[in-house]
């Protein structure tokens, strides 16, 4: 994990533009990833984790438009401000995407194994004999039984387990660089979420690649993430390794979420210990520290000025308090 | 109360074109006979087959009928058909439709069949047998339409009275003990007529193209009372020596139909996302820039 | 597979044997004594004695559910009765004026297709601009014009003005020309609105959203993803507008002065022509019936969620 990064994220800040509103979801966010090394971004729905990762590559949803400021260099590559196609020549073939809803990411109009190999047609340059050949080979690589068979069924024939299996498949199958996976065990059930995450670790392992996991399950993040990213109202609120943050946080957000979990000491009927009230309605940037008004620490002018991001008294790890951390 | 509220709300959010195009068919059917510059079925023979002039705008027809006359005239014409077949069929459609979303069960499933069968027969095909059965006449028009539209509208009242049946408030009323009869007229029946109108307005331009097929083919409004498809199957023999008259009305209905298909459409497309215009982007990039001098200062 | 069709075809005797219940019922229970109308049709001033032969002849005086059975043995053998105004024999009418709609409606439902799928495809593919704006322009124009209007323009363009194309009658294919284009030109302009809409639903789903993350083009997105989504949906429109062009053959017949059961139909209800009325809806029926049970067949083959549960 020496190597020089294969992605530089650098003062990140994405507008949301719809028909209603306008959102500043991402607001100067800034991330390194190295080669087969897993980031984890941790924080509450609608805290901007999946903008982060999806707006840079042109991934929006008709009828929103993002507006992309700040740096993305994808292995030399800066993707802010380049055209589609620039992008486009990116996606699937040098990074690969799984998504929250294996329900309804699936085309349930068509046959698995052609959703899988033209992936690989595409961006392998092989022909369609060689590709449908290859969409076995992942098939059997993410662990489904009787694959033949699986290539001829269509989405709706298969679990949500199976189905998010297949996401996987698509997502690796012209082996990308790095791997954008928003929330992938979040739809599933509780027992099926440990083996896909087993599965997605192994095969980071076996093809080398970085990922960039979009969690609010802090058991995914100990589980998975070799540093962690929290993020909160679309800010930064704490970065540094996975072991550190969730050991001793720096950051009162940090704190609550991982106050939240609960313990195999809580005695059985204790109260849930979650954080109290709810994140800020997105909309204009919020002066000072987002946090404050949830927050325990909070000081008389914590709601003045933006506090930034800085070393803590640990060197690996950067938090946004300078309350609990001066 | 509420369905008034219900309507006027569905039309501020429609497109203007729209508004217009069916506003003006409304006031020119309203107002025919104080604005029709002539007298419509005054024939002056000597005035037959005469191009427009400053007398007469559009010219006048082969018996020499002042041509603009007939056509604002045949406005009222098509309103009034085009109310009583959508009041008609509504009364039938909304009724069935109601009963059957109110008590689920073997009710619906069989009063929904019923529908599945009239939608599936062409309206046309269902008015002429009609018309066939009971002969040529206004009222009988009115009646054949009327019954090959009802299937529609039960079906939307239907699926507008079950997802009102399953708002958590009508839930709440239940418990509370509220009688049936009080749930179906005082809250299910006035939310779903306010929602079918919306629909029912959609649905006239259909209804009038169908008025004018059936007087195009002798079968509806009858001579000599101006209708657009009867002037212009009128004017068809005619057809080389004088376009004119078998084009205006042509287009008078057309541009009537419009209206009422850029409405249809938008109830339709509401629901869909589409890309964001050049000027909302430029509204909404407003908004984030003056977010960066904010948090300067 | 085999299952399910049969099944249908089932369901569509079933309709059948009520439509023809339907059909009877009609003209039994119809306003005025058929009985008179023949016996005036033979001798205008035709006495009480006329009047009961002629209820004898047509069986006119027995039970209702013999008169059903034996209308409908007669229908089953083609022998759908004579025509209350010509004394003209309604099978055979039926029978000599077929070819000439079907040829009608299978022409008029080309144009549809082909129309619909490529104002359809323009539109989707310049999506929100020029050209989609232009299609939509084209498809709201021509599905608020009535075919008869459609029917007078196209005569008075190709045949009055230019003198491109016969106006009435038969001589030759391109005759057949203007009479296609004048049926099929609205539901093209329908269908073309229900692939737009459909295209636009289907694009704004999750699903183009991962194809969009593999990196595939717009374009091979359009109709590798979308196109398979929208296909029953599409299919289903066409059976009704199928539907509509068989009666539509009653304003565009007339028009064109061609004899087909559009024709048939149309003097049939203008004289009240009881049998003519009811033979036509008999065979209008049926074709929408099985018209019905084929689309159900292409929408089951072309959505594998239906496939599966049906076969």
């Amino acid at each position: 994990m020496t190597a020089e990064p294969i992605l530089i994220v650098k003062d990140l800040t994405i507008d949301l533009l719809t028909a209603h509103t306008a959102v500043r979801p991402v607001d100067s966010i800034s991330y390194q990833l190295r080669r087969g090394e897993t980031l984890a971004i941790v924080g509450e729905s609608g805290s901007g984790k999946t903008v982060t990762c999806f707006a840079p590559l042109g991934l929006m949803p008709v009828g929103v438009k993002a507006d992309v400021s700040g740096s993305v260099l994808f292995e030399g590559t800066e993707l802010v401000g380049a055209n589609e196609e620039t992008l486009r020549s990116l996606r699937g073939k040098s990074i690969g995407f799984i998504f929250q809803d294996p329900m309804s990411a699936l085309n349930p109009a068509r046959r698995i194994g052609h959703q899988i190999a033209e992936v690989a047609e595409l961006h392998l340059g092989i022909t369609p004999r060689a590709a449908e050949a290859r969409a076995l080979d992942l098939i059997k690589m993410v662990g489904m039984s009787d694959p033949n068979a699986r290539l001829k069924q269509y989405p709706h024939e298969l679990s949500g387990g199976l189905r998010q299996r297949v996401m996987i498949a698509i997502s690796i199958a012209a082996e990308p660089k790095l791997l954008v996976a928003d929330e992938p065990t979040t739809a599933l059930d509780v027992t099926v979420q440990a083996q896909i995450l087993r599965l997605l670790k192994e095969i980071q392992a076996r093809m080398d690649m970085a990922m960039v996991l979009i969690t609010h399950d802090m058991g995914v993040v100990a589980g998975a993430a070799d540093r962690v990213l929290v993020m909160y109202a679309g800010r930064q609120a704490e970065v540094g390794p996975t072991e550190k943050v969730l050991v001793a946080p720096r950051h009162p957000y940090t704190m609550g979420l991982i106050d939240a979990i609960p313990r195999r000491d809580d005695a059985i009927g204790s109260r849930f210990r979650g954080l109290s009230g709810l994140p800020p309605i997105l909309g204009a940037p919020i002066k000072g520290c987002a946090f404050t008004p949830r927050c325990r620490h909070s000081v008389e002018g914590c709601g003045a000025q933006r506090p930034p991001l800085r070393t803590t008294a640990d060197p690996a790890v950067m938090a946004a308090c300078p309350v609990l951390n001066a | 109360m509420q369905s008034i509220k219900a309507f006027a709300k569905a039309v501020a959010a429609l497109p203007r074109a729209a508004v217009f195009t069916i506003g003006a068919f409304i006031l020119l059917g309203l107002f025919a006979p104080y604005i029709t510059p002539y007298d419509p079925n005054a024939q002056n023979l000597l005035m037959a087959g005469e191009g427009p002039s400053l007398a007469h705008w559009l010219g006048a027809d082969h018996l020499g009928r002042d041509t603009l006359s007939r056509l604002i005239a045949a406005a009222r014409t098509s309103l009034v058909g085009v109310c009583l077949v959508l009041l008609c069929a509504h009364s039938i459609g909304i009724v069935i439709g109601t009963i059957a979303g109110y008590r689920r069960g073997w009710t619906d499933e069989v009063l929904m069949r019923v529908v599945d069968v009239g939608q599936a027969i062409p309206s046309l095909i269902v008015s002429l047998a009609v018309i066939g059965i009971f002969g040529v006449s206004y009222w009988n028009m009115i009646l054949a339409l009327a019954l090959a539209w009802w299937p529609s509208s039960a079906r939307i009242s239907r699926a507008v009275a079950v997802n009102v049946m399953n708002k958590p408030h009508m839930e709440a009323l239940r418990v509370l003990g509220a009688s049936p009869l009080r749930i179906y007229f005082v809250h299910l029946f006035p939310a779903t007529l306010g929602a079918v109108l919306v629909y029912a307005t959609a649905d006239a331009g259909a209804v009038a193209l169908a008025i004018a097929t059936l007087s195009f083919l002798g079968l509806g409004i009858q001579p000599p009372t101006p209708e657009w498809g009867q002037m212009l199957v009128d004017a068809l023999p005619y057809l080389e020596a004088d376009p004119r008259q078998v084009i205006l009305p042509g287009l008078t209905l057309t541009l009537a139909v419009v209206g009422f298909n850029i409405l249809g459409e938008a109830v339709a497309l509401n629901r869909v996302p589409k890309p964001l215009g050049a000027r909302l982007v430029a509204a909404r990039r407003r908004i984030t820039a003056s977010w960066a001098t904010e948090t300067r200062s | 597979m085999l299952v399910f069709i049969a099944k249908r075809a089932r369901n569509a005797v079933l309709l059948l044997f009520l439509a023809s219940v339907l059909c009877f019922t009609l003209v039994v229970s119809a306003p005025g004594n058929v009985a008179i109308l023949i016996a005036e049709l033979r001798t205008p001033t035709a006495t009480k004695e006329d009047i009961a032969k002629v209820e004898e002849e047509l069986g006119l005086n027995k039970p209702l559910l013999e008169r059903y059975g034996f209308w409908l043995q007669g229908a089953l053998k083609g022998n759908l009765g004579i025509s209350y105004k010509t004394g003209e024999d309604v099978g055979a009418a039926l029978r000599s004026r077929l070819s000439v709609t079907a040829t009608l409606v299978a022409g008029g439902a080309v144009v549809a297709f082909v129309l619909s799928l490529l104002v359809g495809f323009i539109g989707a593919l310049w999506a929100h601009r020029m050209p989609d704006y232009i299609m939509r322009g084209i498809a709201l124009l021509g599905a608020s014009t009535p075919s008869f209007f459609v029917g007078a323009l196209l005569v008075y363009a190709f045949s009055v003005n230019w003198h491109l194309l016969p106006t009435f009658g038969f001589s030759g294919p391109a005759s057949w020309v203007l009479p296609w284009l004048t049926l099929g030109f609205l539901p093209a302009a329908v269908l073309s609105r229900v692939v737009r809409v459909g295209f636009e639903d289907a694009m704004a789903k999750p699903y183009v959203l991962t194809a969009r993350s593999k990196g595939l083009s717009q374009t091979r997105i359009l109709f590798r993803d979308a196109l398979p989504n929208i296909a029953p949906t599409y299919l289903n429109a066409l059976g009704t507008q199928i539907g509509t062009m068989v009666v539509g053959a009653v304003v565009v017949e007339p028009l064109f002065a061609w004899q087909g059961l559009g024709d048939l139909f149309l003097a049939g209800v203008r004289f009240r022509d009881f049998m003519v009325v009811q033979a036509c809806l008999l065979v209008f029926i049926t074709f929408f019936v099985i018209l019905n049970v084929v689309v159900d067949i292409g929408i089951t083959l072309t959505d594998p969620r239906l496939r599966r549960q049906r076969s």
